[in-house]
């Protein structure tokens, strides 16, 4: 009767109803359906040039106008967005895969060897930004988009490892895995029934806001050229073809880079959203 | 103190020698020759040889590498093969332009981000607090580069208060070569002080509920008072930490940031080489930029003792 008495918080039970939550799924899920729905339709071919229709202004035909090639802005931003998610999954994904591993292993050795290669690999990749990591890459192999992957992703892994392996020391105290090895239960087998379920809400988490960041550091190596190459459109190499013709058409310096901002502002709110429903301190915090 | 500083000092010395040695790796032993990857496909056997004495690489790769250090140690940085000047000679001449360039931007940070998390602080759940968290979410997802270039559009283009990119140079007077990086400093600025502006907030909202500071009201001490000398001062431990881990982000947003002003600063220079295939100036380079990083961490680590005693014996 006392439990009945006393009403369950509202944002736990309306976590979803947050304006985080809810504005940053309407973003993603729109940047994400913009993205299929370039697999099978654009206005116009987004590499097809029209010389005779170049810089032009926005209009009824080319809803963000058109570049100096005569190529549809709009058409693409919405194959541009398809690069900038395939690098964020591709980046965010191996660090996570590969970051969790290492984490969920460092947790249930306690083997201080990894521990600490784990920490100081986290520390290390700080002063090795991801643009700096794929200025060596290129330099050694040649810019393009798996290049972006693999310079993005490393420096993801270490924070999923730290994560991972934070969580799952906390997760290794509680009585349930006591109980799940009274059952003769191996190391492994809890790691994967016990531990990784109740770690995966905060993965889940930090993904969505490392593939924010993702998304912003594949903008700037494509802007730079390092990362996605022509013919294929991504949203930083249209702003550095835009900056040569800014002062006659300036739309084309906009468009890609509110795709970018919207793009990361999504994840990012979604990131904080998910935040607040699974860490009750955060909610206290607002 | 001493004994803290030794620890950290140890730290910071290893991990220099542990990223010298991956940029050597990445960029003189997997491109297998690295005088073929400056000289391109076409490049004649002679100018080849030529080229491989020079970077000296007929000698095994631990020589090569030892020496390597041993120049970064002493400042002989080797000879741009592009240039052809002392990489050292560059660095400094570039220097000039970037170290400004990031400092300003820092400041701008400082400036901008830590007053308006203050104030969110000061103004829990009202307005003043959500206008600052929307600030600071639109400062994180706008991608410095292109609110670079929206300041171009509207400062330099549309008003033409400032100039749209370019560097004068010192010598043409502090006060033009200042106009030249208000720009630049402001768009690296600008998700540095998103963060910092959430950082401080959140931090200062941690250190208001503290006992310290109902003590310090209940002793009669004004709110601003209560404020500035107690709550900010513990405050300032995470957002110190910030400022510190954020420093390799504002160096890789100047690699980029110099690149959209066109200003002849380290950035531009690294972005250059890589163009030009020159792998001696990259590697120094590369390093110098992870070897700033890592100093500045270093004494970011030096400074949480100064500002928490406490963390002397924890560490």
């Amino acid at each position: 009767m006392i439990e009945a008495a006393i009403p369950e918080p509202t944002a736990r039970r309306h976590w979803w109803t947050s304006p985080s939550f809810l504005i940053g799924a309407a973003l993603t899920l729109t940047v994400v359906a913009t993205a299929l729905l370039s697999y099978v339709w654009t206005p116009h071919h987004p590499t097809q040039m029209a010389i005779l229709n170049r810089l032009k202004p926005p209009s009824s035909a080319n809803w963000f106008g058109t570049d100096q090639f005569g190529r549809d802005v709009f058409s693409m931003i919405m194959v541009g967005a398809r690069n900038s998610l395939a690098v964020g999954l591709g980046a965010v994904g191996f660090g996570m895969v590969l970051g969790t591993t290492l984490g969920l292993l460092a947790a249930m050795r306690r083997d201080g060897l990894l521990d600490n290669a784990i920490m100081r690999s986290a520390d290390f990749t700080h002063a090795f930004p991801a643009v700096l990591t794929a200025i060596m890459i290129t330099a050694a192999a040649g810019p393009g988009m798996l290049n972006a992957v693999i310079a993005i992703g490393v420096l993801n892994l270490p924070y999923f490892a730290r994560l991972a392996r934070g969580s799952a020391l906390q997760v290794w105290t509680r009585d349930f895995i006591q109980a799940a090895r009274g059952h003769g239960l191996s190391n492994w087998q809890i790691t994967l029934r016990h531990v990784l379920p109740n770690i995966a809400g905060i993965i889940t988490v930090q993904a969505t806001i490392q593939f924010a960041l993702a998304v912003l550091a594949e903008a700037g190596l494509s802007y730079l050229g390092l990362g996605t190459q022509p013919p294929n459109p991504s949203w930083g190499r249209m702003l550095n073809e835009a900056q040569t013709f800014m002062a006659v058409q300036p739309w084309l310096a906009v468009f890609p880079g509110a795709a970018i901002a919207v793009t990361v502002l999504g994840f990012n709110l979604l990131g904080d959203g998910l935040r607040d429903a699974l860490d009750p301190r955060v909610r206290r915090a607002r | 103190m001493l004994a803290f500083a030794g620890r950290r000092l140890i730290a910071f010395v290893l991990t220099l020698m542990a990223a010298a040695l991956v940029i050597f790796l990445m960029l003189e032993v997997l491109p297998g020759d690295p005088a073929a990857v400056t000289l391109g496909l076409n490049a004649a056997p002679e100018a080849l040889a030529a080229l491989r004495a020079e970077m000296g690489l007929d000698r095994p790769a631990v020589v090569r590498f030892l020496a390597w250090v041993g120049g970064l140690v002493t400042g002989d940085l080797g000879l741009s093969y592009t240039y052809r000047v002392p990489v050292s000679q560059l660095i400094a001449e570039r220097m000039a332009v970037t170290l400004p360039l990031a400092l300003m931007a820092m400041t701008l940070a400082a400036a901008i981000g830590v007053p308006l998390g203050m104030l969110a602080a000061a103004n829990h759940n009202r307005p003043a607090d959500a206008a600052v968290m929307v600030f600071a979410q639109a400062g994180l997802a706008i991608p410095n580069f292109w609110f670079g270039l929206l300041l171009v559009l509207v400062f330099a283009i549309g008003l033409g208060w400032l100039p749209a990119g370019g560097f004068p140079g010192w010598q043409a007077g502090a006060g033009a070569a200042l106009r030249s990086l208000a720009l630049p400093a402001l768009a690296l600025a600008l998700p540095q002080a998103a963060i910092l502006a959430r950082v401080t907030r959140s931090a200062m909202l941690d250190t208001l509920q503290e006992d310290f500071v109902r003590t310090a009201r209940a002793k009669g001490l004004g709110e601003a008072a209560t404020v500035l000398r107690h709550a900010l001062r513990n405050a300032l431990i995470p957002v110190v930490t910030i400022l510190g881990l954020q420093f390799s982000v504002l160096i890789a947003g100047a690699i980029i940031i110099e690149n959209v002003f066109a200003l002849p600063g380290l950035g531009r220079l690294v972005f250059q080489s890589i163009a030009q295939h020159d792998l001696i100036v990259v590697k120094d380079l590369v390093m110098l930029f992870a070897a700033l990083a890592i100093l500045v961490n270093f004494l970011v680590d030096l400074l949480y003792g100064v500002i928490d005693p406490r963390l002397r014996e924890a560490a």
